[in-house]
């Protein structure tokens, strides 16, 4: 995010372009989807707790809601800009679009440090965050989810807010609030388990029996966490994890030959997702450079928390072995490695379809809301598979009839449904 | 204990695939875990059935087994422990309060997409049975132990549907846990945490009469038939029919049962009349109407009875019944006629119009070779729309069926004189037991028919403690032991009577009862070789109740009594002529 070489939205144009050109787009749709539909940016004035004054910078802005209300985070970052957060807008439309869900896309940022402020003063961001677009969002408009450096907490806080303004109860305008307060069962564990059912297909699909497979892993956050503790459960082994060490400030990869142990490595992990090296050591995990996980010789590579992390320097580390890449984290795989990639028919599950099962689970969250009935989490984690698995197999049989790249197929159905919609409405 | 390893890996089973439309003969299983007794026993016979049975008696009877799909047992551990309910299920808590707390729990993830999966591809009612690691195993029989349950999986929307089907997984589950589950591995000398169950769910045969769905025909196959009438052999075996649900013929011992050698011989009724009473009046249906009141802890949540009446308006009984004529007292086969229906299958017994009776005992004979045992069928069959032929088999489950070969000698003169506690010329089982020091009895002063529903609280305790000690007692009751009816006697389950080595049910002479002849527990009682009398109060030999009041009382609760004896009976019963004496010092 902080690297200025790099602009996403300029990424997510080109990528939007050459499918375009694919579907053949007529010149008007091009122009509205290359585009935000609406796009806000704000002044929030806090007062700190020494009594100063200061103004953070927010935004949020609304892709397209042609086919149902934005749906987006809200992410706290100092290094926060416009441009992440329209690139990052537009490939929210993409993703509800993949997985057939009635919600378009958008995205919201303030730029502050969450580490440096208190609570309190977290609060009045997400109180001004709110005052300031009382009249644009809502559960019918725009659905606001936590991301970068929220939590449940600044959900509900803002969701305090937006009924205070509104004067009624309406829990459907924001997801990802703790469960009991409007939050759905199986919201934690929906990233993660959405990338091990589309990782369960692709097998399927190379006709690789699972039970022997392999894994390694990029990061140990949540949707690290819960796709290896599915992926375990049933399949095959993990062998490889890396994590960032907040004291070192680089990563770490952790591996153990017979399978890590996810229990032994929550015990020794921080609340960031960091494992504490030392500790690993004594269990037996042999403690390697935090890029050494992409160089395994596994069947599966699951870069699961960061941006960029396979890039044309270390493509060609990956091992001969592996059949299936599958993109937990947004934009891990930048376009240099992304050719390399499709060159050495490495079958890859996109970022937009393999986590959508994030925004699959806070879409069902919504509409429990809105009924204000919840569901079991079997039932809300059987319609997870259901959705997921139904995605991939429309993405893999596009790409197989049409001998495309599985992200090319992802980004042919969902720009398509768009496009379709926004025709539909008569937008273009 | 004796445990087989069932792996799901071998036959024609094929692992569940979300794409594929359920179809009959498609046996299917989800997991890796193994299948459980009742699914292994399907698998094993599913070969010979197509081979040789599936098109024998086409066009007119079509046999298969059901399109079904097996949650193998590795779900069961996963749910368990994720949902950490060992302490609930391994506790003395109530059936409710284990039903209720599974009902909370949340099936494996890797589970609920192929069940919604499941629901998606069939919009027909499913089955939901147990089909545990010892259940069904040889000489080991939890038939009813576990639950069963029916699900209509008629709704409009795939979600109620799901939710259907997973709240009935887990009462299944549940119903491990049980009470009389637990009492039952008590008397078999299991332990629960023995006990891995899988699932079953499958597509339930029968045809949708409006707000109805039930087969034509359910029956039981039996290879052994401790009541021959007439020319029958016992090894002839027996087949018992109802119209409906089977839960007519396991759960309430309703049926008409025939040799399959003689099928135009009925049962030995004492007349038309009698014969008109105690035959089938009702049956169980799966509810396909309005939804009932929720309450997923209830085993017939979504089952309905329905009267003759309805039946007849359903046009479901042309081959089923047959006529009672006032005028001559007599039975006239088939519907043709105005008057009263009796169930007897007349015209497919009597008037040959679905050579089932053949299929029958074909069907016996290939299961009794592949099992290499004698063996109990549970089937259903539906019938084209108009009531007739051609009609669908569908083979439920087999199960292999104990049969004590020791010879037994009973005189007649045996059965009265001083010694002789109590005798029946139609006892049940076949043997003899020299180690029965304990009787439990329902007191004949205290005895009344409103409150036999208090009757197996008391009973569990005194079963509770016998079982507990290894000591195995005489049970006597008045009335059908097990019966549904509270006014038809007791309305106790197996588990809670399961220390019992000898069951006597007796009638009484303001309240001449029915007697069960043990087809309650009809599979338990021959499988655990439980002796079973059947004692009428109006026949010379009755029970000794002054002796038995003489003995030293170990319980005296309000409705039962315990009794423990200083040397222990003498129980005989001979198979061949149905005579079974109790003697004591």
């Amino acid at each position: 995010m902080a690297d200025k070489s790099f602009n996403a939205f300029e990424m997510a144009q080109a990528q939007f372009d050459h499918v375009a050109d694919m579907l053949k787009l007529d010149e008007g749709t091009r122009s509205l989807l290359r585009f935000n539909l609406r796009e806000y940016h704000m002044s929030i004035p806090v007062r700190m707790d020494d009594g100063s004054v200061k103004v953070f910078r927010g935004f949020r802005v609304q892709h397209n809601d042609a086919r149902g209300p934005a749906k987006g985070g809200i992410r706290f970052h100092p290094a926060e800009t416009i441009d992440t957060v329209r690139a990052l807008a537009m490939w929210m439309t993409w993703k509800t679009a993949v997985v057939d869900i009635p919600l378009g896309g958008g995205k919201g940022g303030v730029v502050c440090d969450p580490h440096h402020l208190s609570m309190r003063e977290q609060e009045q961001i997400c109180r001004g965050w709110v005052r300031n677009l009382a009249r644009d969002v809502g559960p019918l408009r725009d659905v606001p989810a936590p991301d970068v450096m929220t939590s449940p907490q600044h959900m509900l806080w803002m969701l305090d807010e937006f009924e205070t303004i509104r004067g009624e109860r309406l829990p459907g305008f924001i997801t990802g609030k703790p469960v009991g307060m409007g939050g759905s069962l199986g919201r934690t564990e929906a990233t993660g388990y959405g990338v091990v059912f589309t990782i369960r297909e692709a097998l399927k699909e190379l006709n690789i029996p699972a039970s022997d497979t392999t894994m390694s892993v990029q990061g140990f956050g949540n949707v690290s966490q819960y796709a290896i503790e599915l992926y375990q459960q049933v399949w095959g082994k993990v062998i490889c994890v890396s994590s960032w060490d907040q004291a070192d400030q680089t990563s770490y990869a952790f591996r153990k030959k017979n399978g890590v142990d996810l229990q032994e490595l929550r015990s020794i992990t921080d609340r960031f997702g960091g494992i504490d090296k030392a500790k690993a050591k004594e269990l037996g995990y042999e403690v390697l450079p935090g890029d050494a996980w992409i160089e395994q010789d596994v069947d599966v590579l699951m870069p699961g928390a960061l941006e960029n992390q396979i890039t044309a320097a270390n493509v060609k580390r990956i091992s001969n072995r592996v059949k299936i890449i599958a993109e937990g984290a947004n934009g891990p795989t930048t376009p240099d490695a992304d050719k390399v990639i499709k060159e050495r028919g490495i079958f890859l599950i996109p970022d937009f379809l393999a986590n959508a099962g994030g925004v699959t689970c806070s879409y069902f969250e919504q509409v429990q809301c809105n009924m204000n009935y919840f569901w079991e989490k079997d039932e809300v984690l059987g319609k997870l598979d259901t959705k997921m698995t139904s995605a991939f197999a429309a993405v893999s049989e596009l790409a197989k009839k049409r001998k495309v790249y599985m992200r090319d197929a992802a980004y042919l159905i969902a720009i398509g449904r768009v496009a379709q919609a926004c025709k539909e409405r008569g937008w273009a | 204990m004796r445990r087989r390893q069932y792996s799901p890996h071998h036959g024609t089973l094929s692992r569940f695939d979300r794409n594929v439309r359920p179809a009959a003969g498609r046996f299917t299983y989800i997991g890796s875990g193994e299948l459980g007794g009742k699914a292994h026993g399907l698998a094993r016979v599913q070969g010979v059935l197509d081979a040789k049975l599936r098109d024998a008696f086409a066009p007119a009877i079509t046999v298969a087994i059901p399109a079904l799909t097996v949650i193998t047992t590795d779900f069961f551990d996963a749910f368990m422990k994720q949902n950490g309910l060992k302490e609930v299920a391994y506790s003395e808590s109530r059936d409710d309060v284990i039903a209720h707390a599974f009902q909370r729990a949340s099936l494996p993830v890797q589970l609920v997409g192929d069940l919604r999966a499941i629901v998606e591809k069939t919009h027909l009612p499913l089955a939901v049975r147990s089909s545990s690691l010892l259940e069904d195993a040889m000489f080991e029989p939890f038939a009813s132990v576990y639950g069963t349950k029916m699900v209509p999986n008629n709704q409009p929307d795939a979600d109620s549907r799901f939710r259907g089907l997973a709240d009935a997984i887990k009462y299944v589950y549940a119903s491990t846990f049980f009470r009389s589950a637990r009492n039952y591995m008590k008397a078999t000398h299991h332990s629960t945490m023995d006990e891995k169950m899988a699932v079953i769910v499958q597509e339930v045969v029968g045809t949708r009469f409006g707000d109805r769905y039930y087969p034509h025909i359910s029956g039981v196959l039996r290879s052994y038939n401790f009541y021959p009438v007439s020319h029958a052999q016992p090894e002839e075996g027996i087949v018992e029919l109802a119209l409906g649900l089977g839960r007519t013929i396991v759960d309430e011992g309703v049926s008409w049962a025939f040799s399959p050698a003689y099928p135009r011989i009925a049962p030995p009724f004492k007349s038309t009349q009698a014969m008109l009473k105690n035959s089938q009046t009702r049956f169980w249906a799966v509810n396909m109407g309005k939804p009932p009141a929720y309450d997923p802890i209830c085993e017939t949540e979504y089952m309905v009875t329905a009267d003759l009446g309805d039946a007849e308006f359903d046009g479901a009984l042309p081959l089923i019944a047959s006529t009672y004529r006032p005028e001559n007292d007599s039975v006239r086969i088939g519907i043709g006629e105005k008057g009263p229906r009796v169930i007897d299958f007349g015209p497919i017994l009597k008037a040959d119009m679905l050579p089932l009776t053949e299929l029958l005992l074909q069907l016996k004979d290939v299961c009794e070779d592949m099992l290499d045992t004698m063996v109990e069928v549970e089937f259903a069959v539906r019938l084209a729309r108009d009531g007739g032929a051609p009609a669908e088999f569908g083979f439920l489950q087999v199960r292999p069926m104990v049969v004590s070969d020791a010879t037994v000698d009973i005189d007649p003169e045996e059965l009265v004189g001083d010694g002789v506690l109590l005798s029946a010329e139609t006892a049940l089982g076949n043997g003899v037991l020299d180690d029965i020091r304990d009787v439990v009895y329902v007191r004949p002063d205290r005895f009344d028919i409103m409150r036999t529903s208090e009757v197996p609280d008391e009973l569990e305790r005194v079963n509770a403690a016998l079982v507990e000690a290894r000591r195995p007692y005489l049970l006597i009751g008045f009335g059908r032991w097990g019966t549904t009816d509270p006014l038809g006697g007791i309305p106790a389950n197996f588990g809670q009577i399961s220390g019992a080595k000898v069951i006597v049910e007796s009638s009484l002479p303001n309240l001449p009862f029915v007697l069960s002849q043990g087809s309650h527990f009809f599979h338990n009682v021959t499988s655990f070789r439980i002796l079973y009398f059947c004692v009428r109060h109006d026949e010379e030999r009755g029970i000794d109740w002054p002796w038995l009041e003489r003995q030293p009382v170990r319980f005296a609760g309000e409705l039962v009594r315990h009794v423990q004896l200083s040397s222990p009976l003498r129980v005989k019963v001979d198979g061949r002529t149905g005579r079974g004496v109790v003697l004591h010092d």
